[in-house]
């Protein structure tokens, strides 16, 4: 029952006026950056972290802030998947299979008040599965010692490779060199100036915010100059706007099934939306079977990637929240902003800030009614913006680019070392190198050597500490089974490609 | 592309090697722990430098999507273009001001995704000015005006 309190607290934080302006303010950003090609939610996000700072917004309205952007931005994300077929990100690859026939068929307002909705129930549910498992967790995570953190965190980093599919080694690549770029700058245990080649502006390490914008929007931006002729005229959204009962019943059974697919596939590190759309999907497809006109317009295939979607992507806050480890990149970019308003995730912040915590999952309710409710006046102003070219949005981008970054600590070195970081992300992309594995290798890399030289030095330099344990014991087993079904499938692979060579 | 990645992880195998030299005479002047300042990122590098090693043997074909034009000199070129604008950006920020420095780099930029010459002055200076006002004056974020600073007073 505690938890009811807490969440009801919750409410009473996120609903005061000013934290329902700065929801409101959010969904509406992150809304427009989302629909903006080369703006995702890691970079939206991010944007924001030294804005919300300069505006001194306390803690919890921030944290609403980011969480109202975060999900605005897929919210915008989807807007570009289902008028023009393209994509926001990743995640929304699967929702174009079904949403763009269906704005075709003249159904664009209903599939996205529909996607909206289902991303909403996917939330709710994972909201719901939040507020049950995460006090637990927090809880359990309190027996949590350095070493068993350290271990988790190869736990998560090996998930991610894992879990990522098809270029596994781009992946570990991608977070080592994260990992690495983590621990330049000033060693706080001994003063030694590491990797800094005698810059003073090095000294405190690389900037977050500078890592993320130039990996992410500085690569996007070169990315852009490639395409620039676009082909594809946006669906024009007309007649009906909201989806009836009818629709909406049609789709429950697949929103509840994919609900908590999406919730767990969350919380595990490594996995994240991207994942969770696409089995959500293929399940959905599976069971459809011969019924189903997958591909063509049907609403489960457009519901059941959204509310995977919704789920994870609240599903990922739990291990964020509970144990301080964030398993996608945009928890990740979370993680950053708590630490500049000195807050450290982890199992003590539910007991030592409660409103921060509850605040921000009822926010995230609040959040998602707005989108839903915001969908209809709005969505053609949503679609005008859609029509912008390229070359006077690519400029701005830019420069609101280089005024993140400046914000951050006022020097020009930041905008160099953004370009050079844009540079080297650039071309990561080009040979297929995943990149928010970069960010959260960096994120992780601080944290994770930080608990290693812990646990060694209280265990006086004995490596036993890190497997002794029992909750060590069973990480280090999981991540070799991670590691053996990885092998598994690049040999399955192999094998199968050796077989199609004989055949041929 | 084979070649192109065999090359890349080469460079960056190299670059790991340089990174591990660099941080091999890291040591605390005054230790109190058993883990020095070293280990972590020579650790790092160490994995690194393995999968790297790994990727310049036996690198994984890319599996391009259909969408995506091939690299040929002119979009390279214009990369590059980019590329120093955004350098120009970066040098000339504090010196000319934020309001000059994006009307410099802004107008150029956006000539380089198609627009035309009139319509691109245009919005880039109503823009430089529109997000100088929002960031600076509504947003309490500090931008620097360079030149422009007699007019401040």
């Amino acid at each position: 029952m505690d938890t009811l309190n807490y969440l009801g607290q919750g409410f009473g934080v996120a609903l005061t006026p000013y934290n329902l302006v700065t929801a409101l303010t959010g969904t509406l950003i992150g809304t427009v950056v989302g629909l903006l090609p080369g703006l995702g939610p890691i970079n939206g996000v991010a944007l924001l972290i030294p804005i919300a700072f300069a505006l001194g917004l306390p803690p919890e309205s921030a944290l609403i802030l980011l969480a109202a952007v975060y999900l605005g931005c897929e919210y915008g994300g989807r807007i570009s998947s289902i008028l023009l077929n393209i994509p926001g990100e990743a995640s929304t690859v699967m929702t174009t299979l079904d949403g763009y026939p269906m704005a075709r068929q003249g159904l664009a307002g209903v599939a996205l008040s529909l996607s909206a909705w289902s991303s909403f129930i996917g939330a709710f549910i994972a909201t719901c599965g939040m507020v049950l498992f995460a006090p637990l967790l927090a809880k359990w995570a309190i027996a949590f010692g350095p070493a068993e953190y350290f271990v988790l965190m190869v736990f998560a980093i090996v998930c991610l490779g894992g879990m990522a599919g098809d270029r596994p080694l781009k992946t570990f690549i991608a977070a080592l060199i994260g990992l690495f770029l983590s621990s330049v700058g000033i060693d706080a245990n001994s003063g030694v100036y590491r990797f800094t080649g005698d810059s003073v502006h090095l000294a405190d390490g690389i900037q977050f915010v500078v890592l993320v914008l130039g990996l992410f929007s500085v690569s996007e931006i070169l990315l852009m100059l490639e395409k620039t002729h676009r082909g594809q005229e946006a669906v024009q959204a007309t007649g009906r706007m909201m989806f009836n009962f009818k629709e909406a019943a049609s789709v429950f059974v697949v929103n509840l099934r994919c609900g908590v697919l999406g919730f767990i596939m969350g919380v595990l590190p490594g996995a994240g939306a991207t994942l969770a759309s696409a089995v959500a999907y293929m399940t959905e497809k599976r069971i459809a079977g011969a019924s189903g006109t997958f591909g063509q317009g049907d609403k489960r295939g457009l519901a059941a990637p959204e509310t995977a979607i919704g789920g994870a992507a609240c599903g990922a806050l739990v291990p964020m929240l509970t144990l301080g480890v964030p398993g996608s990149g945009t928890t990740a970019v979370m993680i950053g902003a708590l630490s500049l308003y000195n807050i450290t995730p982890g199992p003590l912040l539910f007991q030592q800030q409660p409103d921060i915590v509850w605040g921000l999952i009822a926010s995230l309710f609040v959040a998602n009614i707005m989108l839903v409710i915001l969908n209809i006046p709005m969505i053609r102003v949503f679609t005008r913006i859609l029509a912008v070219p390229n070359w006077a949005l690519v400029p701005v981008i830019a420069i609101i680019t280089g005024i993140g970054v400046y914000a951050v600590h006022a020097t020009t070195f930041d905008l160099f070392l953004m370009t050079g970081i844009g540079i080297f992300g650039y071309i990561l992309r080009k040979l297929d190198f995943p990149l928010s594995p970069v960010l959260l290798g960096f994120i992780l890399g601080g944290l994770m050597e930080q608990n290693l030289r812990r646990a060694l030095s209280i265990s006086n330099g004995a490596l036993e500490i890190l497997w002794s344990s029992p909750i060590t014991f069973g990480c280090w087993i999981l991540t070799a089974i991670m590691l053996v079904m990885l092998l598994l499938r690049i040999w399955r692979r192999r094998a199968a490609q050796r077989r199609a060579v004989a055949d041929v | 592309m084979l070649t192109l990645q065999r090359i890349f992880a080469a460079v960056l195998l190299l670059v790991c090697i340089g990174l591990a030299l660099m941080a091999w005479p890291y040591q605390a002047a005054f230790s109190y722990e058993p883990v020095g300042p070293r280990a972590f990122p020579l650790l790092m590098l160490g994995l690194m430098g393995l999968a790297l090693l790994y990727m310049v043997f036996r690198p994984v074909p890319i599996v391009h999507s259909e969408d995506e034009p091939q690299l040929d000199r002119e979009t390279l070129q214009k990369i590059g273009i980019c590329v120093v604008l955004l350098r120009v950006f970066a040098g000339t920020f504090e010196p000319l001001g934020f309001i000059l420095s994006s009307i410099l780099i802004g107008v150029p930029m956006a000539r380089l995704y198609g627009g035309r010459w009139v319509p691109s002055v245009v919005i880039i200076c109503l823009m430089a000015i529109g997000l100088y006002l929002l960031f600076d004056k509504l947003m309490d974020v500090p931008l620097p005006l360079g030149l422009l600073d007699v007019l401040e007073n």
